[in-house]
């Protein structure tokens, strides 16, 4: 099967399949967004990590920002909800631009750097009372809008508005890799000074792959504040949208354009409808096993494990 | 000139690796740059590519000032480099190491220029193979000249580029660097341990010792200085 045609398929599934099969099941389709949020960040964080060769604690500081900008924009300002939105990824685009002085240091330390930041973020979100309401946080977030009969505000209107975000940062993700930029951004990798000296300015680099990993992650944490209608600043700056997105993209593979993807469903719904009902308490538990599992005998992830035996299978078809 | 070195002094700490070093090349030139392990001759290297910065002195490439110029300014200024380990590219083929330098030196993917390095340096038949895990060692460092030519340098600095290949494919790689030399026009500075190489590639050697220049001319006068030799035997002079 070709790349178009496996596009194509996973549209037409996505987009029809799943709305006409669990779209009146509002318990589902919520939960299918919850994941499709992580895997919004999830695949923000995997284009960083895999093109940047930055790991980032801190992708929390990026969601919140979204979020705050969008609900403020539209609380305050009277934006219409769209527009805010993409207001609330330059805004995290621009938020992102505070941390770079981080992008200078490398492994380890930039992790524990942009976790600092994020926590700052919470910090401010939590101080500045007058503009974000403080500890307290915003009530009555404008909804999604209704837009020619199609009400966004609902559980399968959200679903189509996450899964377009999803859907555009994947798109992103493979262009971007696809490029000269995504070509020097993985050589950079293991032998930076080699890559320097052909004139790559690294850390240009770098800054525009954390502003685009940010851009997106707010974009999602805005879609979240429109969707549930509340913010404050523990929830919005909460290190589980990080840390869920980190685990999401490593067990499905952040190497792969459909890996955080694939991550964020299979962690988020197996978890909540398999391992949940059967260990109310400690579910996550399961999980934790599962993720070391994976990185100890797959590091690659799910979707390298899927693909090198999907290939397996088509070449003892062809001998 | 091409490249005007002007007592260029590099130190870690209390170490002086190189040390008020001045020389100059004009363009097209072709020196050989040499002396005993732990001369200094990398480190030159590294100064005027701008993976270390000088602690004093001034470096002037087609009359810019080099010193307060970034790395990448230097590659798309026209100075291109090998490592004396070859360092491919991860995850990328032969010929995408080659669009990287490319691109980003001179702001275009100039394809044309690329197939023809790849033929040049006999690399054509590992364009599509993955740069890091499938090359031998002369392929190796041929991708570390292509690379440094896709950069459309004036000044080519290759380091150790012949050390560790047999006779056989030194003579080869000596004749493709001649060709090079010629298609492109460009200088080349040279770092090379085997006299025999230096003496024949090129008209002019900077000899180097504990980071200091010891001798200067042409490889007859510079091999036959005593205080040259004493530094390769670390004795007296025949």
């Amino acid at each position: 099967m070709n790349n178009s045609v496996k596009i194509a398929v996973f549209l037409a599934l996505s987009y029809v399949a799943v709305p006409l099969a669990l779209g009146s099941n509002t318990y589902v389709i919520g939960l299918i967004v919850a994941a499709l949020t992580i895997a919004g960040i999830a695949v923000a964080w995997a284009l960083l990590g895999n093109l940047g060769g930055m790991v980032s604690f801190g992708h929390a500081a990026f969601f919140g920002v979204g979020a705050y900008v969008s609900a403020l924009l539209t609380l305050r300002g009277g934006w219409p909800v769209f527009p805010a939105m993409l207001m609330a990824g330059v805004g995290a685009a621009i938020a992102s631009v505070a941390t770079m002085p981080a992008l200078r240091l490398r492994g380890p330390y930039f992790a524990l750097a942009i976790l600092a930041y994020a926590e700052i973020f919470r910090i401010l979100a939590t101080e500045l009372k007058p503009v974000t309401g403080g500890a307290a946080g915003l009530l009555s977030i404008p909804r999604l809008p209704n837009v020619l009969g199609l009400d966004f505000g609902s559980k399968l209107g959200g679903y189509f508005v996450i899964l377009t975000i999803v859907v555009a940062a994947m798109a992103a993700y493979h262009l971007i890799r696809r490029s000269a930029y995504g070509l020097a951004l993985k050589a950079m990798h293991d032998s930076e000074d080699a890559t320097r000296v052909v004139g790559v300015n690294s850390i240009v680099l770098k800054a525009w792959m954390l502003m685009v990993s940010a851009f997106i992650t707010g974009m999602v944490g805005a879609f979240n504040a429109h969707y549930i209608n509340f913010l404050e600043p523990d929830y919005a700056f909460a290190g589980q949208w990080t840390m869920l997105a980190i685990v999401s993209a490593i067990f499905g593979g952040y190497r792969t354009v459909s890996g955080p993807l694939a991550g964020a469903l299979v962690v988020y719904l197996v978890d909540q409808l398999a391992f949940k009902p059967i260990l109310p308490q400690g579910h996550q538990i399961v999980l934790g096993v599962l993720l070391g599992a994976m990185i100890l005998f797959n590091p690659g992830g799910m979707m390298s494990m899927l693909t090198a035996k999907f290939l397996r299978k088509e070449a003892s078809h062809a001998a | 000139m091409l490249l005007d070195l002007d007592g260029i002094t590099v130190a870690f700490g209390g170490l002086i690796a190189v040390g008020d070093v001045t020389f100059a090349m004009a363009e097209g030139d072709v020196l050989g740059l040499v002396g005993p392990n732990g001369a200094g001759k990398t480190t030159l290297f590294n100064a005027v590519s701008g993976l270390v910065r000088p602690t004093r002195g001034q470096a002037r490439f087609l009359g810019r000032d080099l010193v307060a110029m970034p790395i990448h300014a230097r590659a798309r200024a026209g100075i291109g480099r090998t490592f004396q380990v070859p360092q491919p590219m991860h995850e990328l083929t032969v010929r995408e190491n080659l669009m990287v330098a490319s691109r980003f030196a001179t702001g275009r993917i100039d394809r044309e220029r690329i197939a023809e390095i790849l033929d040049l340096l006999k690399l054509g038949h590992k364009a599509d193979a993955d740069a890091a895990t499938s090359l031998a060692l002369t392929e190796q460092k041929a991708l570390e000249v292509g690379k440094a030519l896709a950069t459309n340098p004036k000044l080519l600095m290759l380091d150790e580029v012949l050390a560790g290949l047999e006779t056989a494919g030194k003579r080869a790689f000596m004749h493709t660097l001649a060709e090079v030399r010629q298609r492109y026009g460009l200088g080349l500075l040279i770092i090379e341990h085997d006299i025999e190489t230096i003496t024949r590639l090129c008209p002019r050697v900077v000899v180097l010792n504990f980071g200091r220049l010891i001798a200067e001319g042409s490889p007859d006068h510079v091999f036959n200085d005593p205080e040259v030799i004493r530094s390769y035997t670390g004795g007296e002079a025949a």
